[in-house]
């Protein structure tokens, strides 16, 4: 019953976004009775789609196996918390999520206000075809309402244990607010070029909004290599996986989207590209989508295979791709030339960026291309990897801060001002060669392209300090989100290349009580003991550690979960600002002994504070912009 | 310039879709599995474990060919399923592909040791004859020929839809030793 009257509420949903897009197609857009028409009608259909959702969640919080997607991924033994979270652990229940996210997106755009009632319009009436879009994908080709006929089963199959992890549970929504954020900028930009009116600035409008839409990224990018981290036991920050590329192409191009924002907003140049971009970045959000739920590329991540949701998907998305694309060919006469930009001046050095960013998301989409294309000709598999990227990322990320660090203290529309520049960046240079040089001291030899890392690493730190201190004396202003935001690249730099050095693991054999020495650690094997939870047996092994002097307990288990009978390894981890002590418990060995691996993952910390970092300064200048509207 | 840029984005995307495209509208439910038969490439590699060669001449009777590595992160993800036929007694013959020894012989030991025998393939030249691509890889032998061949991870469906009816419709027993 409950779940008959969320599978309609989703249905009628559709059609009101359906009659929200056909209002904005029919009505005269300018004026404000229509206005206010348009936007009830989209409110209720979100509201509608909301309580379907709800209620959705209702039947999976009371066990309702009678639904099939709820008795394949939930279970009757599963804590309340997972029983939420498994919704999210698939294809069908995923997708629901990411239409909830795009069209919320969307209702709180519909409560704000905007002088320019046609552009506003014209914006709700794209964002809502795109939710209709998306909408009847779901009802068709992956409906979370199916029923399982004739009797449902007496229990679920269980979430998948991997998945039953707090940092999962925040992991894919944030992401999937991240994706579909940038559907305010792409429909404000598509209403801003169909509408032909050259004087509104549309990229000032939709800046808060990309930059929250990029937080979102950025953060659910992090939690997602931070849960392969500890909870999959990968024991690293970043694989390669095709997955993990595919958030990564929108995170670049929202990265260079921003920038070129900030250049289109003051300086009237680049507006053309800011455009091509906004249409790039959603597209390459969707493009994710795609990837994952087609069943293309094997990963963990990816969703049951399932050739016809490729197909509309890749349909779906083609008609959006391509009707924007002709729509901002068609109109590309609208803007004279612009003017042509001032050498060295900030605009010129966001520009060069951008084309940085550029050959990083065309490598990385041949990166993931590459083999499809290879296997239709030559119908042989071959896979790209993390040599690949590396080769192209540390030489590209290179240049590009190189480009960054002469480029502080650039002015708009004025060439920069080489002389007093120039002397903070060899001030910056210096201090960067000591730091170098103190940590090849310390570290001992490294590759060559190490060592420019650390180079650059520390330039980009210093020359924001100098910049701080000098701005602070001098009383002038300090872009602080600029000043963050940068700071934590540099780190991030740092802390990649340090990581790459210096972590390092072994493996042992231990019975209990037995004594082991790795490093300066040493590490007695204490206990073993079987613990029974709600859902899953596991085994306990607990290590006493001394190091320098300190000691302390690691736990880590293996697990069996009852449902799927899966065997899940937990990591035990031991967080020191330098270093995390990672161990796992590997086999039983003949002989009473167990196979446990210790790592030591330098500066990882590092890696996620520098993400936050980035993610906070995109908070920041959010912060700004309404405290300057108030 | 401009006409440029218009050529320009409508020409990647329509490159990118069309084979995303023809990908998709090939009809494979499993684009890794292969049925192409073909005999056991003679080889003498060294054992993982110590200097004695292996050679074809020496496996006999059904069996499994697992192509893996330590650096292969899908292989760690398959592992788990490999173990699980082992215990029921399947024979495995690991084929370590591109692979430092010692890295092999540890990742065995951290994870366990599902198959019979390890063949160092070094420099990939038993890997290559029999047109492996990459880790991880599985092929079927009956009496020194290959009879199925899947490129990727294996796991119970892959087992169930790909290797098992060739095994039934030819009646082997796969579990004697």
């Amino acid at each position: 019953m409950i779940l008959d009257i969320a599978h309609y509420l989703s249905i009628l949903s559709t059609a009101i976004f359906m009659l929200t897009f056909t209002l904005v197609l029919i009505l005269d857009r300018s004026v404000s009775h229509s206005t206010l028409l348009i936007k009830r009608s989209y409110s209720h259909a979100f509201l509608l789609f909301l309580i379907s959702f709800l209620l959705y969640v209702y039947l999976a919080l009371t066990d309702n196996f009678s639904v099939s997607y709820i008795a394949q991924h939930s279970n009757s033994l599963l804590p309340n918390f997972y029983k939420v979270t498994s919704i999210w652990s698939a294809h069908e229940g995923s997708m629901f999520l990411w239409i909830i996210f795009l069209s919320l997106w969307g209702f709180i755009f519909n409560l704000s206000t905007d002088r320019d009632l046609k552009v506003k319009n014209l914006s709700i009436g794209i964002i809502s075809i795109i939710i209709v879009g998306f909408q009847l994908f779901l009802l068709i080709t992956s409906n979370p309402f199916e029923v399982v006929l004739p009797f449902a089963p007496e229990n679920g199959a269980d979430i998948n244990p991997v998945l039953q992890d707090p940092a999962l549970a925040i992991h894919p929504p944030t992401l999937y607010l991240g994706y579909v954020g940038f559907v305010i900028p792409f429909a404000y930009a598509l209403a801003f070029l169909i509408n032909k009116d050259q004087s509104i600035e549309w990229e000032k409008k939709v800046k808060s909004w990309s930059v929250m839409a990029w937080v979102f990224l950025t953060i659910g990018i992090s939690l997602g290599s931070w849960w392969a981290y500890y909870e999959l036991g990968w024991g690293g920050y970043w694989f390669w996986d095709p997955v993990e590329n595919v958030a990564l192409m929108p995170w670049l191009a929202a990265t260079a989207f921003l920038h070129s924002l900030s250049v289109a907003s003051k300086s009237n140049v680049l507006r053309i590209w800011t455009l091509l971009l906004s249409i790039i970045v959603f597209s390459l959000s969707l493009f994710g989508a795609f990837i994952v739920r087609s069943g293309i590329i094997d990963s963990i991540h990816s969703f049951a295979n399932d050739p016809q949701r490729g197909m509309y998907l890749l349909a779906f998305i083609a008609v959006i791709l391509f009707v924007s694309l002709g729509l901002f060919a068609s109109r590309l006469n609208m803007f004279e030339s612009s003017k042509n930009i001032k050498a060295l001046s900030k605009e010129s050095f966001i520009s060069l960026n951008n084309i940085f960013f550029g050959v990083l998301i065309f490598s990385t989409m041949m990166g993931i291309t590459y083999p499809l294309i290879y296997e239709l000709i030559y119908d042989q598999k071959i896979s790209v990897g993390a040599p690949f990227y590396n080769a192209i990322y540390a030489p590209i990320t290179i240049l590009a801060t190189m480009i960054l660090v002469i480029s502080i203290d650039s002015r708009w529309g004025r060439t920069i001002d080489t002389g007093r520049s120039f002397n903070m960046l060899y001030i910056s240079l210096a201090m960067g060669l000591i730091g170098l040089s103190l940590i090849r001291y310390f570290v001992g030899d490294m590759s060559f392209i190490i060592m420019i890392s650390f180079l650059m690493g520390l330039i980009i730190i210093f020359r924001y300090l100098i910049l701080v201190i000098k701005n602070i004396l001098e009383k002038k202003y300090i872009n602080t989100p600029s000043v963050i935001a940068h700071t934590g690249l540099g780190l991030l730099i740092l802390s990649i290349s340090a990581n790459s050095i210096l972590s390092s693991e072994k493996v042992f054999n231990m019975k209990p009580n037995e004594v082991r020495k790795f490093e300066n650690i040493r590490i007695e094997f204490n206990d073993l003991e079987l613990l029974n939870n709600s859902n899953h047996d596991s085994i306990k092994a607990t290590f006493a550690l001394d190091h320098n002097g300190k000691s302390f307990y690691l736990s880590p288990e293996k697990r069996k979960y009852f449902a799927r009978g899966q065997i899940t390894s937990e990591t035990a981890i031991k967080i020191m600002p330098i270093r995390d002590i990672y161990l796992t418990i590997g086999e039983q060995l003949e002989g009473g002994q167990w196979v446990v691996n210790v790592q030591l993952n330098y500066f990882i910390r590092f890696i996620w504070l520098s993400a936050a970092m980035m993610a906070f300064s995109g908070l920041l200048i959010i912060s700004n912009i309404i405290r300057r509207k108030s | 310039m401009k006409l440029l840029l218009k050529i320009i984005i409508f020409i990647i995307p329509l490159i990118i879709f069309s084979f995303f495209y023809l990908y998709l509208s090939k009809d494979n439910s499993y684009p890794g599995a292969d049925y192409k038969k073909f005999d056991l490439p003679a080889f003498e590699l060294q054992s993982l474990y110590d200097e004695n060669f292996i050679s074809n001449n020496l496996l006999d009777g059904t069996y499994l060919v697992n192509v893996w590595a330590s650096w292969c992160i899908t292989c760690r993800v398959e592992h788990g399923f490999l173990t699980e036929l082992s215990n029921n007694n399947i024979n495995i013959v690991g084929l370590n592909y591109k692979d430092n020894r010692d890295d092999a012989i540890e990742w065995l030991v951290k994870y366990g040791n599902p198959y019979e025998v390890v063949i160092h393939d070094l420099k990939g030249s038993l890997a290559l004859d029999m047109g492996v691509t990459g880790a991880p890889e599985t092929f079927l032998i009956t009496d020194q020929r290959v009879i199925a061949h899947y490129r990727g991870e294996i796991n119970n469906m892959i087992w169930n839809d790909v290797f098992l009816p060739v095994i039934k419709e030819r009646g082997l027993v796969i579990d004697a030793k």
